[in-house]
Formats: C-alpha cells, structure tokens, sequence
C-alpha cells in the first residue's frame, strides 16, 4: 500500500527527517515519538504538504512524493490533520459531502460511504444541519473522521486524533478506529501510546528524524525503551 | 424569512424591474440603470470574496472591458451589441494571464496586486495615445440604441442578470464548496482533494469577464471613454461597500446593499453634492465596526437567536 523510502525532508536549512523509512499494508500502523521527532512532518511530506528532499514515497507502487496534495487525495490518501481543520462555517452535512466531493471514485458512491459514516458516528446524524464550528471537540473530530472517510480512502492517515480530547472521547475516537481498521488501512500519529497500542497491529517510533523503533503492538508493549519513555513505566 | 415568501418577493422585485421603462422617465431609469450596474460589481465582488480573496482590482476589468468594447468597434469595425460580449471575453483572458501569476499570492498581498494592476491598466491606456486616446480618451458615433434610455436600461438589466446568474451558479454547484472550503482551510480543502489554483482560477476569470462586460455595456451606454471616468475609483470602492453594508458571501447581500446604498447616494446627491462619498465612508465604517456579516448576517443573527429563545 503505501512505502516511504529513506525520506528526508526539512524546512529551510533545518533537516526534520533523516533517511526514514515505513510500510503501512492492509492494517492499521502507529507512529510514536516526542514533540518535535517529526511525525506530522512526515504525514506532511506524505500528503505533499511539504517536499522531500530525497527518497521516495509510493502508494501501491506509484511515485507520491513530491506531488500536489489534492492529487495524493485523489489517489486514494485521506488525511485528518492534527487541529482538526474543519469547515467551521459548513454544516456537518456539507463537511461530509465536501469530503466526497472532488474524488472521483468517492463521489459516484457518496450516498453509500454517507451511510457508513452514520453509523460509525451517530451523533453526527442527530447534528447533520449544525454549523461544524459549533460542536464540542469531540464531535469535531468524529466530523474531520467522517469527512476523510468520504473521501472512500485506500488510506486514512489521522495526526494526533486524541489532541485536546477528553479521556473518555479518546477512548471512543480509539474504539471507532479499531472497528475502521477492518475497512481501510490506517496511519495514525500518536503521543496516547497507551491507547493507541490497543488499536493498531504494528508501530514506528521516531525519534530525532530517524526511526528507533519498529515492531508489532505486542512487541512495542514490552520493548523497554518504549516502557520506559512512552509507557510511564 | 420562509421560502415561498422569498420566491414572490423575488418574482415581483424581478417584474417590477423588467416593467420599469413602462412607467418611470428618463431620469429614474438613469438612476435604476447606475444601481443596476454597481450592483452587478458587487455581486461580482462577493463572487471572488467566496474564495476569501479580496479584490481591489474591480475598476481595472471594467475599465478594461470598456476600452476593449470601445475600440473594438472604432478599431475593428465591430458593431456595439457584438463589442460588448467581446469586452467579457477580453477582460476573462486577461484575467486568465494574470491570474497565473497573482493567483499563488493570498490575503493583502493578493489585495495590493489587484489594485496595483487596476492602475497598471489606467496607465498603459493612458500612455497608448494613438490607439486608445491617451488621457482624452475616445468617443464613439453614437450611443448603442439611439440612446433610448428603456432599452439602455435593458441592456443594463441584462448585465445584472449575467452577474446573477454566475453567482447562483456558483452558489449552487461544486465551485460553493471548493470556494468556501478554499475561504475555510486551505490545507483541508487541498487534503479532500480540492484543486485550490484551478478554483480560484475559475472564480477569478468569471467575475472580471463579468465586469468587462459590464465595462462594454457601460462605454456603449455613455457613448465614450477616458481613462478616468472608465478606471474610476468609485467602480471598485462602491461595490465594495455595498457588498459589506447588504452581507457578504451570497448573491442577495450585494443585492440589497446596492438598492440601499444606491437609493440613498441619490438622495444625498442632491441634498449635498460630494458630501455622499463622506457618507459612504461612514457607513462602511459603521458596517465594518457593528455588523462585519452585514444588514443579511445581521438578520440572521437576530434570527439565530430568536429561535434560541422561542426553544427556551
């Protein structure tokens, strides 16, 4: 599905990524590390919101990287940014329909994918006419969730879903991705390891630019370094 | 405000418009047909606006569809009626050649560019002595019509209803999402796959090939053109505050400032002459400090909160 080879990418003279290299198949991946380590950076550069300066990024074996956003949107990439980045001033109904609108594979089945995020999010049902920019940060979230999927993704790509959440609202965010997992995979950048571990099948940690890291849930659960500086333990 | 009550008010602004010739003078429908003109630059103001790019460019397109119309027929022979829609097809490639440029600016700078080129367009025309006039511009044989002031006015109407209808369309298709979710976030609408440059490009070509045709329309009208009078200040600072007093972002908001804004220029400019543009100023002013949404925002708003209360 999708491959990021010996990436690196920067800003300016600063070098944010050092040769960094993932896979993400049919499953659901977890991306760890501090502030600063260069997780939204490398979603980022997956997206084409930021260039790479070396290295490749594919998706089921088309070159990415580099590329206009809105064509890796197209290509099957859907991503739910970090500060939610809503329409704030659109109802839920025209967030979602957005969402489906300017893909052409997602928009002959918008009806059908609509549906499927109803039921994923029912609250998002009962508030469908509401101004997106009005719900709590929760809902808004489940919003940026259910307007990525309408997108129909091949890959949905979620940067911190549990920033500035309350617990309880994480735990659900986290639920809901467990259910996605079976559909669509999914790349998803966390500092809720915790959580986020109880989720997903494999997981990176970056540290610095580089990947320290790499194993399965269960794997990662018992490394001592991951214990010790992510687990609290 | 229901729908069907919407629709009938509509319906009869539109006859009554339409009937105008058969029961008003000369003098009124002058005055109407001036309305009607600012009115379709603020519509197309807004259309931009959706984007959430700010045009000070509106002059400039006019002023350019009014020399194009002018010396297209002085020039190339071309009858009047037929100048007019070549002044919208001249004014929307122009547009397409700077739009690739200053379309990858945003906010002020994009601002500051537009009413940079608005000059830049004053300038070369006034600098083109013996194409274009230079500063005593260029007069035509006659007025399109004869100078019947009904169909003038009809003719004014019918660059209304072009500038209305692009704004419905663009109200009612794909281009409202991608140019509120471009007004919105740009980084989420590039990620739900909106092609951001393609949508502005669209929505700014659109709108000044709207206000080249009204450019055309008004230099048949008036039978003549100068570098003044076509690339006035007041072609892009009245629209503007229309637009800001009547609500932005719809096609109504524009709608009602220009009716408002206009009836009451012409009042003012009898009561004291120059002293309207003062005013104008103070209303924008007032609008921007009290009502940013505008007197539609504003009624929404009242409305909003009155449908809290009654749930209460």
């Amino acid at each position: 599905m999708l491959k990021v080879e010996n990436l690196e990418c920067g800003y300016g003279k600063l070098t944010v990524l050092r040769g960094v290299s993932i896979e993400v198949g049919a499953e659901s991946v977890g991306l760890f590390g501090p502030n600063g380590a260069g997780k939204t950076t490398l979603i980022n550069a997956i997206m084409g919101l930021v260039s790479p300066r070396s290295g490749s990024i594919s998706l089921e074996g088309r070159e990415i990287g580099g590329g206009k956003t809105h064509e890796i949107a197209r290509a099957g990439i859907a991503l739910v940014p970090q500060e939610r980045e809503l329409f704030p001033g659109m109802s839920v109904a025209d967030n979602l329909e957005l969402g489906a609108a300017y893909i052409p594979h997602a928009k002959a089945n918008a009806a059908r994918q609509l549906e499927v995020v109803l039921e994923l999010f029912p609250i998002l049902k009962e508030r469908y006419r509401q101004l997106a920019g009005t719900m709590s940060g929760g809902q808004q979230r489940m919003v940026a969730i259910g307007r990525a999927l309408m997108a129909n993704p091949k890959l949905l790509i979620l940067d911190e879903p549990s920033l500035g959440l309350q617990p309880s609202i994480v735990a659900e965010v986290f639920e809901r991705l467990t259910l996605l997992k079976k559909s669509v995979s999914i790349l998803v950048t966390e500092q809720n390891v915790r959580e986020s571990l109880r989720s997903i099948d494999r997981g990176y940690v970056l540290e610095n630019g580089a990947i320290a890291v790499e194993d399965d849930a269960k794997g990662l659960l018992t490394n001592p370094h991951v214990v010790s500086a992510y687990l609290g333990i | 405000m229901n729908r069907n009550l919407s629709r009938a008010l509509a319906a009869l602004a539109l006859a009554v418009a339409v009937a105008l010739p058969a029961f008003a003078g000369a003098y009124p429908l002058q005055v109407a047909r001036n309305i009607i003109m600012y009115m379709a630059l603020a519509v197309t103001w807004d259309m931009l606006l959706r984007s959430g790019q700010i045009s000070f460019g509106i002059a400039g397109l006019f002023g350019l569809g009014a020399y194009a119309s002018v010396l297209g027929v002085l020039r190339a022979g071309m009858p009047g009626w037929l100048s007019i829609p070549f002044a919208a097809v001249f004014s929307g490639l122009v547009a397409l050649l700077i739009g690739f440029l200053i379309l990858r600016l945003r906010a002020m700078y994009f601002s500051i560019v537009t009413l940079a080129l608005a000059e830049i367009f004053r300038i070369v025309i006034h600098n083109l002595h013996d194409f274009t006039g230079g500063p005593e511009g260029v007069v035509l044989q006659g007025v399109i019509f004869g100078g019947d002031a009904g169909k003038l006015y009809w003719l004014a109407l019918a660059g209304l209803a072009v500038a209305l209808g692009a704004s419905w369309w663009f109200e009612n298709s794909r281009v409202h999402y991608a140019l509120t979710a471009i007004r919105n976030n740009e980084t989420s609408a590039k990620s739900s796959g909106v092609n951001i440059f393609r949508w502005l490009l669209v929505a700014f070509v659109v709108t000044s090939s709207i206000q080249g045709l009204l450019g055309g329309i008004y230099v048949q009208s008036y039978g003549f053109a100068t570098p003044e009078s076509v690339f006035d200040a007041n072609f892009t600072l009245l629209p503007l505050a229309m637009a800001l007093l009547g609500g932005v972002h719809s096609t109504v908001g524009p709608v009602l400032g220009a009716v408002l804004l206009g009836l009451a220029a012409e009042w003012l400019k009898l009561k004291i002459p120059y002293g309207h543009l003062v005013v104008y100023g103070v209303i924008i002013i007032i609008v921007i400090l009290f009502m940013p949404q505008g007197l539609l925002g504003q009624a929404r708003a009242m409305r909003r909160s009155a449908d809290k209360r009654r749930k209460a």
